[in-house]
C-alpha cells in the first residue's frame, strides 16, 4: 500500500496534520469521534492483560506439568527403594524368623496420620534354594518362584495387566530368596498424591498472581491514560500545548510531535484569522461607505454633494468588486493546486503581464520595465503564477506615488543577494525567482496616501501561490536605485508535489 | 449635538458626515488618532464615533487615552472630557474583539456595514445615557421632546420647529439647570467647517421663546441661557 493510499487511522495527530497540510480543506472530525459508532475499539489495557496473563498461564502450566512428572517419578523411586530396603532387611535376618501367615500382625490403621498414603502395604514371600515356600505375608497373590532377581511388574488375570511391583533377591549364600511386593495402584496413588501436593499451591496462586499482574499493568499504563486524556482534551483552535505531566522518555517524541503539529495548526489558524480580519475590513469598508452615501442621497443632498456621493458609491462598488476578485483568486490558489502544472517560463510570463499594465503605469506617471536576461523555466501552474505577478504589479501601482519606476526582475536559481544563505544551506535553492522593485520611497517623492484596501490581501495571495510551488514570498533587498522590492522564489512543482 | 467621527476611509467619513448632518448633528471628521486627540483636547463633543484601524495608531489607543484623562472639576470644562460617550465602528466582528473594545471603555460597538437608522438609534441611546436619563423622550413641564422623531409637543400639541431650533432646545434641555454660554451652545451645534453668524444663537432663542413661551428659556445677562430644572416636588 502506498503512503498516499494508506487510510488515516492514527488518533490525535492525524486531523491536525491533514489540516496543516491543506489549510483550505474542510477540517476532519475530531479523532475521538473517528471510530465508527457501535464498533468497539480494542483496548490497549485489555491487549496487554491478555498477553501478560497468557504468558503467565503458559509458564505456570509448564511448571505444573513438570511438577506432576517429578512427583510421579519421585514416588516410583521411593517405592522401589522401599521394596529393595525391605528385601535387604529380610535377607539379613535369621532364616525362620518370620511367623507363619496365621500369626501375622496386620498393619495398624492410623486415621490421624496426615500422610496416610505413605503407609503402604507390602507383601513378602520367601523361598529356599529348592523353591520351597518358606513364608508368604501380605495381600499379594503368591508369585512365581522363577521370577528373576531385581525389579519386575507382575501381572495377573486374563488379559494379563501389571498389578504388582516386585523386588526379589537371593541371599549371599544363595540358599534363600526374598521377594517384596507392592500393589501398583497403591504406588500410583502415592505418586498422584505427591504430584498433587506439589502443584496445588501453584493452582491457588495463579488467580492471585493474575490479579496482581492486572493491577500492575493498569497502574503502569496510568501515564498513558493521562496522556491520552490530555490529547483528547486538546483544543486545536485554542493556544493550548500538550504538557508532559509524566515526563517519561517514551512519551517525549510523541508529545514533541503533537506540539509541533499543534504549533503548525495554530499558526495556520492565526493566519486564517488575520486573513479573515483583513477581508472583513476590506470588504466591509466600501460596503459601509455605499450604505452611508446611499442613505445621504435618499435624504437629499445639494447638487455638488449629490454628485460626490454618487461618485463615491461607484468607486466603493468597484473597490468591493476588486476585493471580491481577490477573494476568488485566493480560493483558486487553494483549490487549483498543482494539478494543472506544466513548464512555465517566468520571464515570458513577466513580460506578458507587465505589458498589460503599461497603460496603467503611464497614467500613473511612471513606468514598468522587465529585466530577464534568460528564460527562467520551472514546472508550475501558469494561472497561479500569473495571478501572483498581477498582484505584485497592481500593488506596486496602487501603493506608490505618481511617477514611480517599477521594474520586474526575473532569474533562475539562487538570487544574487541570497547566494550566501543558499551556500550555507539555510535557504533551499529555488528553481526561479521574480521580484518587483519600485522607487516609490525615493527622496523628493510627492506625498501619496496609499489606499487602505487589499495590499495585505494581495500579499496573502502571492504567499499562497509561493507556498503551493514550494517557495516563499517576502521583502527582498532593493537594488539601487529602487527603494522597495518584493520577491517570490519558486521551486519546481515536481520537487514539491504531494510533499 | 456635535459628533466627532474618527475614520480614515474617505467614503465612510463623507457618508457618515452627510447622513448625520441631515439628521441634525454637527459632525467633525478626523482621519487619524493624532488628529482626533487634538480635536478632543480643543473642543467638546457629545459623542465620538471611532474606527479602530487607523493609519497612525489603533483606535483603541485613542479610547484609552481619553478614558485615562483626568476628570474635570465640578463646574469646569476641562478637555478632553473622559466621560465623552464613544461608539466603536469597525469591521472587526469577532466576539472577543467586541469584548476587548467594550472593555477598553467604549460605550457601544457596531460592526460595518451597519444600518444608518440603527446607528442613529444607538447614538441617541448613548447621548441619553450620558445625559443621565433613561426615557427616550425629554419632558419639561408641558413640553415633550422626542429626539428620535425630532418632534416637540407643548401640552400635546405639535410645535413646528426648524432642525437648528430643535437642536438648541435639546442642548438646553439636556443641560437643565446649568447656564450655557453662547459659545458653548455653538460648540455643541456647529462643526469647524460651519460659518456661524455672531447672532445666530440669539435668533434661535428668540424663535424658541416665541413658540414655547418667554418663560421657558431664561437669560442670565452677561453669561448665557438656561432652562431651569424642575423642582423634585
Amino acid at each position: 500500500m502506498s503512503p498516499s493510499s494508506r487510510p488515516a487511522t492514527t488518533p490525535a495527530g492525524s486531523p491536525a496534520a491533514t489540516s496543516v497540510a491543506d489549510p483550505g480543506a474542510v477540517p476532519p472530525p475530531p479523532a475521538r469521534a473517528a471510530a465508527a459508532p457501535g464498533r468497539r475499539q480494542r483496548s490497549l489495557t485489555w491487549l496487554l492483560l491478555c498477553w501478560t496473563l497468557g504468558a503467565l498461564v503458559l509458564v505456570w502450566g509448564s511448571f505444573v506439568v513438570m511438577a506432576y512428572q517429578t512427583g510421579v517419578q519421585e514416588a516410583d523411586e521411593l517405592t522401589d527403594g522401599h521394596l529393595a530396603s525391605v528385601a535387604a532387611l529380610l535377607l539379613n535376618l535369621a532364616p525362620g524368623a518370620a511367623v507363619d501367615s496365621t500369626r501375622a500382625t496386620q498393619r495398624t490403621d492410623m486415621p490421624w496420620l496426615k500422610a496416610h498414603d505413605y503407609q503402604q502395604s507390602l507383601s513378602v514371600t520367601q523361598w529356599d534354594a529348592t523353591g520351597r515356600l518358606l513364608t508368604h505375608t501380605g495381600t499379594a497373590p503368591l508369585p512365581a518362584f522363577e521370577t528373576p532377581e531385581g525389579f519386575a511388574d507382575i501381572s495377573h488375570g486374563v488379559p494379563a495387566t501389571p498389578a504388582w511391583r516386585a523386588f526379589s533377591q537371593w541371599d549371599a549364600a544363595h540358599d534363600r530368596k526374598v521377594m517384596v511386593l507392592l500393589e501398583l495402584q497403591e504406588r500410583d496413588d502415592l505418586a498422584e498424591d505427591i504430584a498433587g501436593q506439589m502443584i496445588e499451591p501453584g493452582l491457588w496462586l495463579l488467580p492471585v498472581v493474575a490479579l496482581a499482574l492486572g493491577l500492575a499493568v493498569r497502574r503502569g499504563l496510568r501515564p498513558l491514560y493521562t496522556l491520552s486524556h490530555d490529547v483528547a482534551a486538546l483544543d486545536v483552535a485554542g493556544t493550548q500545548r500538550l504538557a508532559a505531566r509524566t515526563p517519561l522518555r517514551e512519551f517525549a517524541p510523541v508529545v514533541a510531535s503533537i506540539n509541533t503539529l499543534l504549533d503548525r495548526q495554530q499558526a495556520v489558524l492565526a493566519r486564517e484569522r488575520r486573513l479573515a480580519n483583513e477581508v472583513a475590513h476590506e470588504l466591509r469598508t466600501p460596503l459601509s461607505s455605499i450604505v452611508l452615501n446611499a442613505d445621504a442621497l435618499a435624504r437629499g443632498l445639494p447638487p455638488e454633494q449629490h454628485a460626490e456621493a454618487l461618485g463615491r458609491i461607484g468607486r466603493d462598488a468597484l473597490r468591493a468588486g476588486h476585493v471580491l476578485n481577490q477573494l476568488l483568486a485566493l480560493a483558486r490558489t487553494s483549490r487549483a493546486r498543482l494539478q494543472e502544472s506544466d513548464a512555465v517560463d517566468l520571464a515570458a510570463l513577466a513580460r506578458q503581464v507587465s505589458a498589460d499594465y503599461a497603460q496603467a503605469a503611464w497614467e500613473h506617471g511612471g513606468s514598468i520595465a522587465v529585466v530577464a536576461p534568460s528564460p527562467a523555466v520551472l514546472h508550475g501552474n501558469a494561472v497561479l503564477l500569473e495571478l501572483a505577478v498581477r498582484n505584485l504589479l497592481e500593488n506596486a501601482l496602487r501603493h506608490t506615488p505618481a511617477g514611480t519606476r517599477i521594474e520586474v526582475q526575473v532569474g533562475s536559481g539562487v538570487p544574487p543577494d541570497a547566494a550566501a544563505a543558499a551556500a550555507a544551506g539555510s535557504d533551499p535553492a529555488p528553481a526561479a525567482w521574480l521580484q518587483v522593485c519600485d522607487d516609490g520611497a525615493r527622496a523628493g517623492t510627492p506625498p501619496h496616501t496609499p489606499p487602505v484596501d487589499s495590499l495585505r490581501l494581495g500579499h496573502e495571495i502571492v504567499t499562497r501561490v509561493a507556498q503551493v510551488h514550494g517557495g516563499s514570498f517576502g521583502p527582498a533587498p532593493a537594488p539601487a536605485p529602487f527603494t522597495t522590492c518584493w520577491r517570490i522564489a519558486l521551486a519546481n512543482s515536481a520537487d514539491t508535489q504531494e510533499g | 449635538m456635535r459628533i466627532l467621527v474618527v475614520e480614515d476611509d474617505a467614503g465612510i467619513a463623507g457618508g457618515l458626515s452627510a447622513t448625520l448632518q441631515q439628521r441634525g448633528y454637527a459632525v467633525d471628521v478626523c482621519g487619524s488618532v493624532a488628529a482626533a486627540w487634538s480635536a478632543l483636547r480643543a473642543e467638546s463633543f457629545s459623542a465620538v464615533l471611532l474606527d479602530l484601524g487607523l493609519p497612525d495608531l489603533d483606535g483603541g489607543e485613542l479610547l484609552q487615552r481619553l478614558r485615562a484623562s483626568p476628570a474635570p472639576a465640578p463646574g469646569e470644562g476641562t478637555l478632553p472630557d473622559p466621560a465623552t460617550p464613544v461608539m466603536i465602528l469597525t469591521a472587526r466582528d469577532q466576539v472577543r474583539q467586541r469584548i476587548a473594545g467594550l472593555d477598553l471603555g467604549a460605550d457601544d460597538y457596531l460592526t460595518k456595514p451597519f444600518d444608518v437608522d440603527e446607528l442613529e438609534a444607538r447614538l441617541r441611546a448613548l447621548l441619553r445615557r450620558s445625559a443621565g436619563r433613561a426615557a427616550p423622550t425629554i419632558r419639561h413641564g408641558d413640553l415633550e421632546v422626542d429626539p428620535a422623531a425630532r418632534t416637540v409637543r407643548r401640552a400635546g400639541v405639535l410645535v413646528d420647529m426648524s432642525p437648528r431650533e430643535f437642536s438648541v432646545l435639546r442642548v438646553l434641555l439636556e443641560s437643565r439647570g446649568r447656564v450655557l454660554s453662547r459659545q458653548q451652545i455653538e460648540e455643541r451645534l456647529y462643526s469647524w467647517q460651519t460659518a456661524v453668524e455672531s447672532n445666530t444663537i440669539e435668533v434661535h432663542i428668540h424663535h424658541l421663546r416665541r413658540k414655547l413661551g418667554n418663560d421657558r428659556i431664561v437669560t442670565m445677562r452677561g453669561v448665557g441661557y438656561f432652562i431651569p430644572a424642575e423642582s423634585a416636588a
